[in-house]
């Protein structure tokens, strides 16, 4: 274990500028994704504007960032003027708007990475920063000040992804969904990647995450799955052998307004196992007698899923 | 190499470093700062079977391990997992 004498007692301000200035041989691009849910406090939001002042103040190493909003959030809330003013004086000040009618957040950030990537070049880091969570909480302010991290070290150790993980409590929705659901799942159908991922990082489809131009550009250019995109990243991750860092980026919650109900959670369980099917046909269907091997994994998938959903119902009612 | 004598990239901050191996004869730390050689940061037993040490990091990103009798072991506390050069599993500390 390691402790730094001083250095965890700077302000998270004071991080963030450090931290920022190792990068000057790649563009950091910023890309913010506004809550599908507007919330109605902006405290939080407020926090994470407040943050992104220290990279539009480098412009030499920040892109200038990228908010993505979904046009049917926008159309529910055209009508608040707490809506309009914010996104008027904050987003808008702070970013440029990509406004976009998206299906699902995963949608948002292929929409986005997508616009960044085509403006970016070879050495050029894309960083994914969710805008539903506490970051205005005294926690929240400390994660915000370790997440320009994750750019900088794919930038100064050449990495290709580097996946934020977030501490939560072992009975949080969210980790009970990748325990049960997500990494059972994977090594159902995946068991060599799935045990490779989890050398790594306990959360596979954390939100918070950066990866490199070249990488991103190979994702982009496959299907796209409507669901998990950080955990299909993490597989070709593994798959390509790519590098790969996970970095803690500390305790914060997502707001009240996208916690997962149980509908939700077993939601979250059922489109991995979809995925997680989709890419196994994808990368065997070429080869002979693949469907008996399918079927026999799909029939212990069932169960898992099965088990999942029987699990969360106990803990999540 | 950066000719700033103010850049931050100059900053040397102390770091300690701790390993658990009560049985272990000879700990020591290796990383990209000593070219992953673990004859340059040998570590010190304290009494109740901990290996410390204390080395001033350049402000960064740095990927570093234990060298435990001979064996590499990454560090359970660390705030990062990345992989070395030869593709093994290492700690990353961020010095800000």
């Amino acid at each position: 274990m390691k402790s730094p004498e001083a250095g965890s007692k700077a302000p998270p301000s004071k991080q963030r500028r450090q931290v920022a200035r190792s990068v000057t041989t790649s563009k950091i691009h910023p890309i913010l994704v506004y809550p599908f849910r507007n919330p109605e406090d902006y405290t939080h939001l407020k926090a994470l504007y407040a943050a992104s002042e220290e990279w539009l103040a480098q412009p030499q190493i920040y892109a200038r960032p990228m908010t993505v909003i979904d046009r049917k959030t926008h159309y529910r809330a055209a009508s608040d003027p707490a809506y309009t003013e914010f996104r008027r004086k904050t987003v808008e000040a702070h970013s440029e708007i990509l406004d976009a009618w998206t299906v699902d957040t995963c949608q948002m950030w292929y929409t986005a990475l997508g616009a960044a990537y085509e403006r970016g070049s070879s050495k050029d880091v894309y960083w994914v920063i969710p805008g539903d969570f506490d970051y205005g909480s005294p926690t929240g302010s400390e994660v915000l000040g370790r997440l320009p991290d994750l750019p900088a070290i794919c930038a100064e150790l050449d990495q290709d992804i580097c996946v934020g993980e977030v501490s939560t409590d072992p009975c949080h929705s969210k980790q009970l969904i990748d325990t049960h659901g997500t990494f059972a799942l994977l090594y159902n159908w995946f068991p060599a990647e799935a045990r490779d991922i989890r050398q790594y990082t306990e959360r596979p489809r954390s939100e918070f995450f950066a990866i490199r131009h070249d990488f991103l550009g190979d994702m982009l250019k496959r299907r796209w799955y409507a669901y998990e995109q950080t955990m299909v990243m993490l597989l070709h991750a593994v798959f390509g052998k790519k590098r790969i860092t996970r970095f803690s980026v500390g305790d914060i919650s997502d707001l009240p307004e996208g916690r997962e109900t149980l509908a939700s959670a077993m939601q979250q369980v059922e489109r991995t196992e979809r995925v997680v099917k989709s890419l196994w046909r994808e990368r065997h269907g070429a080869r002979t007698g693949w469907t008996d091997q399918y079927r026999r994994l799909e029939a212990q998938s069932e169960q898992i899923r099965r088990s999942a959903l029987i699990i969360l119902e106990k803990l999540l009612v | 190499m950066n000719r700033n004598p103010y850049s931050a990239h100059r900053n040397l901050r102390a770091i300690n470093f701790f390993c658990q191996a009560p049985q272990a004869e000879k700990v020591s730390l290796i990383g990209d700062f000593n070219q992953w050689s673990p004859d340059t940061h040998p570590m010190r037993r304290s009494p109740d079977g901990t290996w410390t040490l204390t080395v001033e990091l350049r402000h960064g990103h740095h990927r570093y391990a234990f060298w435990v009798d001979g064996h590499l072991a990454i560090d359970p506390r660390a705030q990062g997992i990345t992989r070395n050069d030869q593709g093994q599993r290492v700690s990353l500390v961020p010095v800000s």
